[in-house]
């Protein structure tokens, strides 16, 4: 076993500011410990409001039926699961970031993984909402499970790709938070020990479940975030290509094509990375983390967004490509004239979703644009906006004009109810947001004291003797440090 | 429950604590513990500790959830009430992985989770006794059992000398209870065994 | 024990090779005496069929180990340091290999036979109003200027990077110089992963596989292919790995290299499987003849052995063989299991590639076996004479430290 800590110089240190790991603690807990700042107050107004709204929309929904949103005889699936796919799509970032990454050993995962985390799970409660509330008699809802029952008992139909959502979106959110609380439990305990307030002792000393840091259970929590990690990288797939599986295996122009499952997890994790930037931008200036998540962590995932950016472009040209090579009337018909025709009803929308998703993150080539806030966060809210136009082109352009010209849609555009609920989604991911960085450590506490003595700017300081040393003397130094 | 009598002497710098720590084992003091704000790779295989099998437990769940998912999903597809879906055979077992996929992780995941939990003794309103409580902050706390044999001053001596900050015997003691973080309550008198 | 800085090719390691080979060239002759001379367009087409399933696997595997080493550029990964000279040497067969696989293909496309590609067949295509919709991307001068534009790319590109990499066994370099060194490799592998993803990720296998169905299509194709290949590549390093490891060289590669070795050839598997099921189910499930016949030949024809088995070697073998930390480890499971994934994703092209000539019967595989053993030679010649050429252990690389202290 080594004790050797060291990272090449040639890497840029991951936490600034000279940091040990007490000032660590310091730092990370400070956000919880003092009063809300004014700006979270604000924002935390604003984001219930906008709860409240959706709440009402959400009422007359039940009340008077999905007649309250515009959708039509072929448009039976507008804005509610555009906005089911697109808030599914920014949870998976979150799970890539904690598992895979995890997986991969990237190092920079440790600033910024517990936020996007809690982001998955925000955006997973948000999503779920529409496919509930556009079954119109929500009451019913436990239909959807497999009980046995007094019709029959008939069951659920397991060939259903919307009943594997069911189950996909149930797992894939428990799994999440699962995956998030044991990771927050040796942080929680931290916060637990460090607290003076009696409150702080009985919710701390509650969410922690009793932890101490004891050796063998650290062992086993190791071994249980890696198996979990192993766990939640194929399920994020899955999750979002069984979302994908909702439009494929269908026989609707434009819906049916076999990329779709992986294109739609790239484009996913795309839009994600875009949210998670869009946070932690303004997490890390309001609470003052900029040691911890650092222009490093934004310009990296900057990279992972113009990576799956151009993902997803190939597979909207392999899609296009293919429209045209199947020589289906149908399929091309959907593409070229649908979508490509800046002229046809939609034309517009596959055209800001070719700008926003595969244009406009190719500035992210240039390592100034990367390293620049500004831009990040305008960029973050135009890939934001792409995403969801990725999910309203491919949903609202394949249906509104069926196979037969009589029943071609008119134009839909949203009603207020509709809109209000994608608002209330809003309100309800930052409401949930503002809370966790209230009452939760944002940034991963006992991981960044795992990576800090290689990572640190401080440490790595110290490492210069060791990137001096020739290479021969280093192997000899450290690598019978080594089994095999 | 069981107070017992430790040596507990607190560490800063994980470098010092793992010689440390060989070099108590070397010399047949009993390690009850060592308490890390984070987990130091290889300072089980150090203490001697055995591999936790807990991704064994998590395999036979998963296993487990797969099994549940496909038997159940037959059952109800070509036995219970076997319908014409689109024209698929009743045993339609592409359909089905998705559901079974799910299955098994869901399975897996929740019932490591609960191990976890059980091994470790954690739930809410679980108490336990703490050695020092910076050792969540940024102390590395080893804590060492006295038996009848054990020396006092002489594990306290020999416990600074490998480089302890900080060297306290205290009575502890080393089960949970139900409890509440924000009161003192005392379910034992100190000194008493 | 002296470290060996170069390979030294041993005498038993050439005789193979050359053994490999000549059974190759036997097969290729014996091959093209039973069937390639024939006067049977179809029998014909068997031969021609296995020189291209087995050309173009192997150029794509080859071609995956530079895709490898581009990735861990971008991911500045640094564990991959320490043998990053092995999938270096692998990569350096794509010259040979490719010029191999390109005459071949512009062999089946302009020798005048049309079993393989239907759309080949201009007198045809004038009849066929699919293949003469598809004629615009399905044509000789396409097919000729992409298929050669690509080898081109290919090689140039991924010797840029190996001299890169070579360019650092001159001596330490500071940080600064190093910082400007990954910038530079930055650079290089990220031209390399724009011609990657236009040509393995979407063009080339349409055009080189997917085109011998000419009527059908699936997106998923590209994604498909590139998965089988990558896993394949991943287990030719192991292998190598394993192989140097036992003759003494690399040193610093040690279980914890091999372990990540053991994760990639474990996940990619189970990324193949994914796509895998992903096209199969939806063409499965929408049930439209115009996909469906694709399968028809592989799940319900005379493929169905090896449509299956494929499956079962290359996903439940490396599932279950691979899932355990200890398996990972141990260099006889990653040899045996890399053995079986080269095999697989092997057959997997064989049923790719065969149902479309040869609808109704499966040609007989030993023939195909034989020419695989003679490219299996040539790979072994060509990294064998790249890797005695260089140092081993790119020493001064500014991430060798990391891969020496990498430990899982």
């Amino acid at each position: 076993m080594s004790l050797l800590r060291y990272e090449s110089q040639v890497r840029p240190p991951l936490v600034k500011g000279n940091k040990e790991y007490h000032q660590v603690t310091e730092d990370i807990c400070r956000p919880v410990e003092s009063k809300p700042s004014r700006a979270w107050w604000i924002g935390f107004s604003i984001s219930l409001a906008f709860l409240l709204f959706g709440v009402v929309s959400v009422t007359m929904e039940v009340i008077y039926g999905v007649g309250q949103w515009n959708l039509n005889k072929t448009i039976g699936w507008g804005w509610d699961i555009t906005n089911f796919v697109w808030w599914i799509g920014i949870g998976h970032a979150g799970t890539l970031i904690s598992a895979i990454l995890l997986l991969f050993r990237q190092g920079w995962r440790t600033g910024v993984n517990r936020a996007a985390e809690a982001m998955t799970i925000f955006a997973v409660m948000c999503a779920g909402q529409f496919p509930i509330f556009h079954m119109g008699r929500v009451w019913d809802i436990f239909f959807s499970l497999p009980y046995p029952n007094t019709r029959g008992p008939l069951w659920v139909n397991f060939n259903s790709p919307l009943l594997w959502d069911v189950f996909a979106i149930s797992t894939y959110f428990t799994v999440s938070l699962l995956f998030w609380y044991s990771g927050l439990l040796p942080d929680l305990a931290s916060l637990r020990d460090r607290a003076k307030k009696k409150w702080r002792k009985l919710f701390y000393g509650i969410t922690a479940f009793g932890w101490t840091g004891s050796t063998k259970h650290w062992q086993r929590h190791e071994s249980l975030s890696l198996v979990l990690a192993g766990l939640s990288t194929p399920l994020v797939l899955s999750v979002h290509t069984i979302v994908s599986f909702d439009f494929a295996t269908s026989v609707i122009p434009g819906w049916h094509t076999t990329i779709f499952p992986p294109y739609f997890v790239a484009g996913a994790i795309f839009s994600g990375f875009a949210m998670v930037q869009t946070l932690l931008v303004i997490t890390r200036k309001v609470l003052g983390l900029e040691q911890y998540i650092t222009i490093e962590h934004i310009e990296v995932m900057n990279k992972v967004i113009i990576l799956t950016g151009s993902i997803v472009g190939i597979a909207y040209l392999t899609e296009l490509f293919m429209s045209w090579y199947g020589a289906n009337q149908y399929e091309s018909f959907a593409f070229m004239e649908n979508r490509l025709n800046l002229n046809s009803p939609y034309g517009w929308s596959y055209w800001i979703m070719m700008g926003c998703n595969v244009l406009s993150p190719q500035i992210f080539w240039s390592s100034k644009m990367r390293r620049n806030i500004t831009i990040t966060f305008f960029m973050s809210i135009l890939v934001n906006i792409g995403m969801w136009f990725e999910r309203f082109v491919i949903i609202v352009t394949s249906v509104y004009r069926d196979y037969l010209p009589s029943s071609w849609s008119t134009y839909y555009t949203p009603s207020i109810w509709e809109i209000g609920f994608y608002l209330g989604t809003f309100g309800l991911f930052f409401t949930c947001y503002f809370l966790f960085t209230k009452y939760f450590p944002v940034v991963a506490l006992a991981e960044i004291k795992h990576i800090l003595k290689r990572s640190g700017d401080g440490y790595k300081n110290k490492m210069n003797e060791i990137e001096k040393q020739g290479s021969d003397d280093f192997v000899k130094e450290h690598s019978h440090d080594h089994g095999a | 429950m069981a107070v017992k009598k430790f040596i507990v002497g607190s560490f800063d710098d994980e470098a010092v604590l793992f010689p440390a720590v060989k070099q108590v084992r070397k010399s047949g003091y009993k390690i009850h513990d060592v308490f890390t704000p984070f987990p130091i790779h290889g300072l089980d295989k150090v203490m001697g500790l055995r591999d936790t099998s807990i991704h064994t437990a998590g395999f036979i769940y998963g296993i487990t959830g797969t099994a549940t998912a496909l038997g159940f999903i037959t059952w109800v597809a070509t036995k219970d009430w076997p319908l014409n879906i689109g024209g698929k055979p009743f045993f339609s077992l592409p359909a089905w992985i998705p559901i079974i996929f799910e299955l098994t992780v869901l399975f897996s995941a929740v019932g490591m989770v609960l191990t976890f939990c059980y091994l470790c003794q954690m739930a809410p309103f679980v108490k336990k006794d703490h050695f020092n409580l910076r050792s969540t902050d940024d102390l590395f706390v080893m804590a060492l059992e006295c038996t009848e044999k054990t020396n006092e001053k002489e594990a306290v001596a020999f416990l600074q000398n490998v480089g302890a900050t900080d060297v306290v015997v205290d009575y502890k003691e080393t089960e949970w209870w139900l409890g509440r973080y924000d009161k003192e309550i005392k379910i034992f008198e100190k000194g008493k065994q | 024990m002296s470290i060996r800085e170069k390979f030294e090719i041993t005498k038993k390691y050439s005789l193979l090779s050359y053994v490999l080979m000549t059974i190759g060239v036997l097969s290729v002759l014996l091959l093209y005496i039973n069937y390639g001379s024939s006067e049977d367009e179809h029998d014909r087409s068997r031969f021609w069929a296995s020189l291209l399933q087995n050309s173009v696997f192997f150029l794509l595997v080859v071609n995956a180990a530079m895709f490898f080493i581009c990735t861990t550029i971008l991911a500045w990964g640094g564990w991959a340091t320490s043998f990053r000279r092995i999938p270096e040497a692998i990569s350096s067969a794509v010259p040979v290999i490719g010029i191999i696989c390109g005459a071949i293909l512009l062999a089946i496309v302009f020798g005048g036979d049309h079993a393989i590609y239907h759309w080949t067949d201009t007198e045809h295509v004038k009849h066929d109003p699919i293949l003469l919709h598809k004629s615009g991307f399905l044509n000789k001068t396409f097919f000729t200027v992409w298929t050669v534009l690509t080898i081109f790319l290919w090689w140039v590109l991924g010797k840029k990077i190996r001299s890169l990499s070579h360019s650092t066994d001159i001596g330490p370099m500071g940080v600064e110089v190093g910082k400007k060194f990954i910038w530079k490799n930055t650079i290089w592998a990220a031209l390399f992963m724009i011609v990657f993803s236009l040509t393995v990720m979407s063009t080339i296998p349409w055009l080189w596989l997917m085109s011998i169905d000419a009527h059908w299509y699936s997106t998923m194709y590209s994604w498909y292919t590139f998965a089988s290949t990558f896993v394949s590549g991943m287990a030719l390093i192991a292998l190598y790995v394993v192989y140097l490891k036992n003759k003494g060289y690399l040193e610093y590669t040690n279980q914890e290299h091999l372990h990540d070795l053991g994760k990639f050839m474990f996940g990619f598997s189970v990324f193949w499987t994914y796509l895998w099921f992903s096209q199969y189910m939806l063409i499965w499930y929408s049930n439209q003849p115009e996909e469906t016949i694709y399968f028809q030949p592989r799940v319900n024809g005379v493929y169905k052995i090896v449509f299956f088995f494929s499956l079962i070697i290359n996903f439940l073998g490396p599932l279950l063989l691979l899932m355990k930390r200890d398996a990972k480890r141990n260099y006889m499971t990653i040899t045996l299991l890399a053995v079986l994934i080269i095999f697989g994703h092997w057959l997997d092209f064989f049923q790719m590639v065969h149902p479309g000539p040869s609808r109704d019967h499966v040609p007989m595989i030993l023939y195909d076996l034989g020419i695989a053993a003679g490219f299996v030679g040539l790979i072994m010649f060509l990294t064998g004479r790249t890797l005695s050429k260089h140092a081993l252990v790119p020493k001064y690389h500014p991430f060798f430290k990391e891969s020496v202290i990498h430990h899982t």
